[in-house]
């Protein structure tokens, strides 16, 4: 291997070390970009337009970093989308929408954070078997996940009001919520046979020489569907008894 | 017909929802401008701006001069020019909101769960249709927005304008980290470009044992999910690693089922994903939704979950070669 070869890698050099310093991650990922498509001897704009034929800045038939970083930036504008829904979150969050959650959680005495949230990544799971792409971060666990996991907490503690739980807990709570809509999405969508994670291998495997049958890759798909739901209800469940364990404490401690 | 399926296809089309989007980043924008207690409303209002330009004409200006925004966007949040507020900008509630919240009850559940109804509804349509489900999601999605919020509006007899502002406190809330997973889709096209797929390819061939099937198959696995580290998507890390390390190390020579390899092969990617930033819209966007302290918490979370399905895809696959 080549040592020019290697230096290609500086990017990824870069993204862990700068995201390892806590550096602006926006600043990080495109320095990366750049510093890897110039090491590569790629121009830093298409040959077109205005700047047509212009020496070092362009070379005939490549197409330029900072093209690529519009390209990409446009095409994929549908992961920044949500925010189209951030006034609805926003007032119902001011009319008392996380309150509510957590009346509502109180009343059904059975329900805790981990069982909410096997509930949902089974949701998740079937959606993704059915073929949907959900974007469940913005659509389900901010607006609906997150308050009614909350609820679950409150009840559990015996209190009526976020600020009294501890914030260790509830960040563990966030980020439990996070994880099992990730969880559902990543290995429920290999269920349904038009999604794109099988249509992408089918495609990479006809490249390769193989044709293989879509329904065979979700049938192998199927075991490790299981390991998720399972490793998850684990893990769920320890929450669930780490959680109980620290509640029960603030509960007899205000008690006293 | 053929006009009704013309407006249907101009009204339900991704364009309409990024003009819809970017109009709420216009509107926040201004609100920025018109803040007189913000340190840095101006770097602030120029950065909510142009993300909404982009998202506005971004199917009709040159990539070069989108290229030439975004670098300025990140110029902007690389100076600090981007405001970010904590958890701690809680929304104000006065007297009346709360007298209103008691009355409103459940009710206010309406706004908010239309939005995934509509999204949902949208990808049934699109799909009852003949047409691409996956888009019809992303269409619900964005007028799924709209209706919730001028169903809030309607509920709670506010306004717009209080929509917008609470919006607003929770776009800046998250701040510039919004825009992360779009910078990361075009640090892999530089990437794949500049060909580091190949060079980790070669790498891992230069150090697995041949001729040992178990640790071939944990290579494999291995490679795949810190490639898809790298690159934080298991989609882009696939093509790489089923062309150089699954095919030529495990299926040609060991007359492999290529359907149970290739697939588990991808879902060891997923695992990578689950413990990397680059996943930024899996991984940060959601600590950020959730206004959480760490912005790596949710990563932790995921690291034991994800090393303990990692290990069953290992096994898994050599009991499934030795047995099919």
């Amino acid at each position: 291997m080549e040592l020019t070869e290697l230096f290609k890698l500086a990017g990824i050099v870069i993204v862990v070390a700068g995201l390892a310093l806590r550096l602006r991650p926006t600043l990080v990922v495109v320095t990366a970009g750049v510093v890897t498509g110039l090491i590569a001897g790629l121009p830093l704009l298409s040959s077109e337009g205005v700047v047509s034929g212009l020496p070092y800045l362009t070379r005939e038939g490549q197409e330029g970093i900072v093209n690529m970083l519009g390209r990409a930036f446009t095409e994929n504008r549908l992961m920044t989308l949500f925010i189209i829904t951030l006034p609805a979150v926003g007032l119902a969050e001011r009319y008392g929408l996380q309150e509510q959650s957590a009346r509502l959680i109180r009343r059904i005495s059975a329900a805790t954070v981990g069982r909410l949230l096997v509930v949902y990544q089974l949701f998740r799971v079937t959606m993704g078997a059915l073929g949907i792409r959900l974007l469940g971060h913005p659509a389900f666990v901010r607006p609906l996940v997150f308050p009614m996991s909350l609820g679950a907490a409150e009840a559990e503690a015996g209190v009526t009001d976020v600020e009294k739980l501890p914030v260790r807990e509830v960040e563990r709570i966030k980020a439990a919520d996070a994880a099992s809509e990730n969880y559902g999405n990543f290995y429920g969508q290999n269920l349904s046979p038009v999604q794109a994670g099988i249509l992408l291998v089918y495609g990479t495997m006809k490249g390769l020489g193989y044709e293989v049958s879509v329904w065979r890759l979700v049938l192998f798909t199927v075991p490790i569907v299981v390991y998720s739901i399972v490793i998850a209800a684990l893990q769920f469940h320890l929450l669930d008894r780490a959680q109980r364990r620290t509640f029960g404490e603030l509960r007899e401690g205000a008690g006293e | 017909m053929n006009t009704l399926s013309t407006v249907f296809n101009a009204v339900f089309s991704l364009d309409t929802v990024y003009v819809l989007t970017g109009l709420v980043l216009w509107v926040f924008a201004w609100l920025n401008l018109r803040d007189r207690h913000h340190s840095r409303r101006r770097g602030s209002a120029l950065f909510w701006f142009i993300l909404g330009l982009i998202f506005i004409t971004g199917s009709l200006l040159p990539h070069w001069l989108t290229g030439a925004l975004v670098l300025l966007m990140v110029v902007l949040d690389g100076a600090g020019r981007v405001g970010h507020r904590g958890a701690s900008d809680e929304t104000t509630k006065t007297g009346q909101v709360e007298q209103k919240e008691r009355t409103l009850g459940n009710r206010i559940f309406l706004p908010v769960l239309l939005i995934p109804a509509v999204t949902f509804a949208l990808a049934l349509v699109f799909r009852a249709l003949g047409a691409d489900a996956n888009r019809g999601a992303l269409v619900g999605l964005g007028l799924g927005g709209v209706v919730a919020m001028l169903a809030g509006v309607a509920l709670t007899k506010g306004s717009a304008g209080e929509a917008f502002r609470e919006g607003r406190r929770l776009n800046d809330s998250m701040g510039a980290v919004i825009i992360l997973p779009q910078l990361l889709a075009s640090l892999g096209i530089i990437f794949t470009a500049s060909r580091v797929g190949d060079l980790v390819a070669a790498g891992i061939q230069g150090i697995i044992p041949e001729g040992n099937l178990f640790l071939l198959v944990a290579a494999n696995c291995l490679g795949m999910s810190l490639f898809t580290m790298v690159m934080g998507n298991s989609f882009a890390a696939f093509p790489v690693i089923a062309a150089g390390v699954l095919v030529p190390l495990i299926i040609r020579p060991f007359g492999v089922d290529p359907a149970m390899a290739a697939i588990i092969t991808l879902t060891a990617g997923s695992t990578g994903t689950l413990m990397t930033p680059m996943a930024a819209n899996f991984n940060i966007v959601p600590t950020a939704l959730l206004n959480m302290r760490d912005q790596y918490g949710v990563i932790k979370f995921q690291i034991p979950f994800a090393l303990a399905i990692w290990a069953l895809h290992v096994l898994t696959m050599w009991a499934l070669i030795r047995l099919l």
